[in-house]
């Protein structure tokens, strides 16, 4: 499309300039790859070799026995895609009425919503920390706690919502609601490209309004939800500060948190930690590689309405 | 009232009243979700429950209580003293400090000057020369200087605010001053060389994403490792080039730089991929009939390139900036925080003081983050809609 005849220098510059954006975007990892490959005695040799010299992969074995480094990812794993099923399912009902729907104040709705991607996680550390400890819950304890005190005996004093700390629903729970906006965004604006005819001929057809939603609209929108899909997936999957704070417990950590268990009080085992960074973003990569113009469309579409 | 009021008024209750009308009304919101047929907008609001709900209970909910928190003294390691009421305190000892005493003698003249100005506007607004409205606000603000501000100095320890606070505030704003306008200065050639038609367009995609898609923290242990004295590849490269790399991380200044580098590497990505969005919504046929009035290169990037990208711009310098105000994983994993305070940036603050157990006052810190992004987006929002 933009291809207009550029002379020779513009081209040289061009091929140079592609070059080192890929160096500079793939560098980083491709360093942790090969360090992951040098053993432990190669690492602190000067000058440092960029090869490695005899390709080892000791280093993954270490990552596995010193942490349980599989159960770190099968906690990732089930944190994130459980967090994606519900945001995906939550965000497309709400996408569907901010995006098809004819109702009063959509465009404020929709810009609040987005205006709540913008509290920092840090704001709702402690209060979520004090939440999922458990804590009376509002209007429904004292109300209890009146009717105990009337002589009604049998009500409990008070109604505690049960401690979450160390379960995976401590942290599905935020990641919903943090990916919540951007997914709701993303998929308002897919829904707004699905063309209208498509349901009034459903609704001709004889559809009522909700039948037409599940037989009409969610097949076409299929793209869209596995856009917003993959973007909540990623933010999940790279949560780090509330994974560290509610899931104290070794057997409950997620990747991002148990990469960095991985370095004692001194010593930096990097050989280790690469191989441990290497084997985590492996999922990452895959959905990279697999999806990338899907990603990218879904970013732009969040960023250039937002 | 008229004399046909009473009239009027019956048949308007027979009309009300009679069975035959009633059929003409709209079927309420119950019936109309028991057939299945609701209108957009009833359907609309019950599709918006669960969001309304999440958001509510694990954003709004939560920010609520932060500010109420605020509010109260409360140390977990002190468990004896509770957690009373305390009013501004926290907000108080963040700005100014905690060995603050309040003094009536303190700056005396000063204040009667600003009680005679006071005394001033409102003689002032009964003469009419002021709006009483100005006068109102002026006088406020004025006692509260007088009365707040000018009442209080340093007391025995002769400190004037928390160190701690004001650091961490100067190297969060080191942090996203050059963090912006850095990953904007690699962001934009980013997007300019993605937009180029070629073969290999995969590979600049996949080298676009992969920094968008790492997570944070990792970023900051790679980089520390990428950046170690001995052993690291910058310092390696650099000494090829003859210079001696500094010791990265275990001194202040190279720190920050360090931090900043890698913030811009993790971030120019975003901001290239929400620049190539706006660079490829642009109409083709504008560049086509500036080459046919013989505009340089040069020109039509600023002519056509730049001011169309604008609406791009603005959407990822609010992203940038509101994330960078936030900024927590890259420093705390390159450093913790050190070497000594000089990475601590707010939300290492934030964080730190809850691990020290004191709830309160990590909840105003919190509060003066949320305040601090919330005046941003409003800044920008404003500047946008101007544009408009």
């Amino acid at each position: 499309m933009r291809r207009q005849r550029h002379g020779l220098p513009m081209r040289i510059a061009v091929v140079l300039g592609t070059a080192l954006l890929v160096i500079n975007g793939t560098f980083p990892l491709v360093w942790m790859m090969l360090t992951s490959l040098k053993d432990e005695n190669e690492l602190i040799r000067i000058p440092i070799t960029y090869w490695p010299e005899a390709i080892t992969f000791q280093n993954y074995v270490q990552v596995f026995d010193q942490l349980p480094f599989a159960r770190f990812m099968l906690n990732s794993a089930v944190v994130s895609i459980s967090a994606t099923i519900i945001c995906v399912l939550i965000a497309a009902l709400a996408g569907y009425a901010l995006g098809r729907l004819n109702m009063p104040y959509r465009r404020a709705l929709l810009t609040g919503i987005v205006m709540t991607s913008m509290f920092p996680a840090l704001v709702l550390l402690v209060p979520l920390y004090r939440m999922f400890l458990g804590m009376d819950v509002p209007l429904l304890s004292p109300l209890v706690a009146f009717l105990h005190d009337l002589g009604m005996t049998f009500m409990p004093t008070e109604v505690r919502t049960p401690n979450l700390l160390n379960t995976y629903w401590a942290l599905i729970i935020p990641y919903v609601a943090l990916s919540l906006p951007i997914a709701t965004l993303i998929l308002t604006s897919f829904f707004q490209l699905i063309p209208r005819d498509l349901e009034s001929a459903a609704l001709v057809d004889g559809c009522t309004r909700v039948e037409a939603l599940f037989k009409v609209i969610a097949p076409v929108s299929a793209p869209g939800v596995v856009t917003a899909a993959i973007i909540i997936f990623v933010n999940s999957w790279n949560e780090f500060l509330l994974a560290l704070t509610f899931n104290t417990a070794q057997s409950m950590r997620t990747v991002p948190v148990g990469i960095t268990m991985y370095q004692g009080e001194f010593a930096f085992p990097w050989a280790t930690i690469s191989a441990a960074i290497t084997v985590g973003v492996l999922p990452l990569v895959a959905l990279i590689l697999l999806f990338q113009q899907k990603i990218i469309a879904g970013l732009t579409a969040g960023g250039v309405k937002g | 009232m008229s004399a046909g009021a009473p009239y009027l008024r019956k048949e308007g209750l027979a009309l009300a009243l009679s069975p035959a009308t009633s059929a003409y009304r709209r079927p309420g919101l119950w019936r109309r979700l028991r057939s299945g047929n609701p209108t957009e907008a009833q359907l609309g609001l019950i599709l918006l429950i669960p969001a309304a709900l999440v958001l509510a209970l694990v954003m709004f909910w939560p920010i609520a209580q932060v500010l109420w928190q605020s509010l109260h003294f409360e140390r977990l390691n002190v468990p004896a003293r509770g957690r009373p009421f305390i009013g501004l305190e926290h907000y108080q000892r963040m700005l100014w400090g905690s060995d603050m005493t309040w003094d009536v003698r303190h700056l005396l003249g000063w204040r009667l000057l600003a009680f005679a100005g006071a005394a001033g506007l409102w003689w002032g607004a009964a003469r009419g020369v002021a709006r009483w409205r100005t006068a109102l606000v002026w006088t406020v603000v004025a006692l509260l200087v007088a009365g707040l501000w000018m009442g209080y100095h340093p007391g025995e320890a002769g400190r004037w605010n928390d160190a701690r606070f004001w650091n961490a505030f100067s190297i969060t704003l080191l942090i996203t001053v050059a963090s912006v306008v850095g990953s904007f200065l690699v962001g934009l050639p980013l997007a300019l060389l993605a937009n180029v038609e070629s073969r290999w367009r995969w590979l600049v995609r996949i080298a676009l994403l992969i920094p968008w898609a790492m997570p944070r923290v990792l970023v900051g242990v790679m980089f520390a490792w990428l950046f170690n004295y001995t052993n690291g590849v910058v310092n390696d490269l650099l000494g090829r080039v003859g210079i001696a790399g500094p010791l990265w991380l275990s001194r202040a200044d190279p720190a920050i730089w360090a931090a900043n580098i890698t913030i811009v590497w993790a971030t120019s990505a975003f901001v290239g991929l929400i620049l190539l969005a706006g660079l490829q919504s642009i109409d083709e046929s504008l560049y086509e009939a500036a080459m046919v009035d013989g505009a340089s290169r040069l020109q039509r990037f600023w002519a056509i390139t730049l001011p169309l990208l604008r609406p791009s711009i603005a959407v990822a310098l609010i992203f940038r900036t509101l994330t960078a105000i936030q900024t927590f994983d890259i420093p705390f994993a390159m450093t913790q925080g050190g070497p000594g305070r000089a990475l601590e940036t707010l939300g290492i603050y934030v964080s730190n003081t809850t691990n020290s157990l004191n709830l309160g006052y990590a909840a105003a810190l919190a509060v003066a983050l949320f305040v601090m992004s919330l005046a941003i987006t409003v800044l920008y929002l404003r500047w946008i809609y101007a544009e408009d």
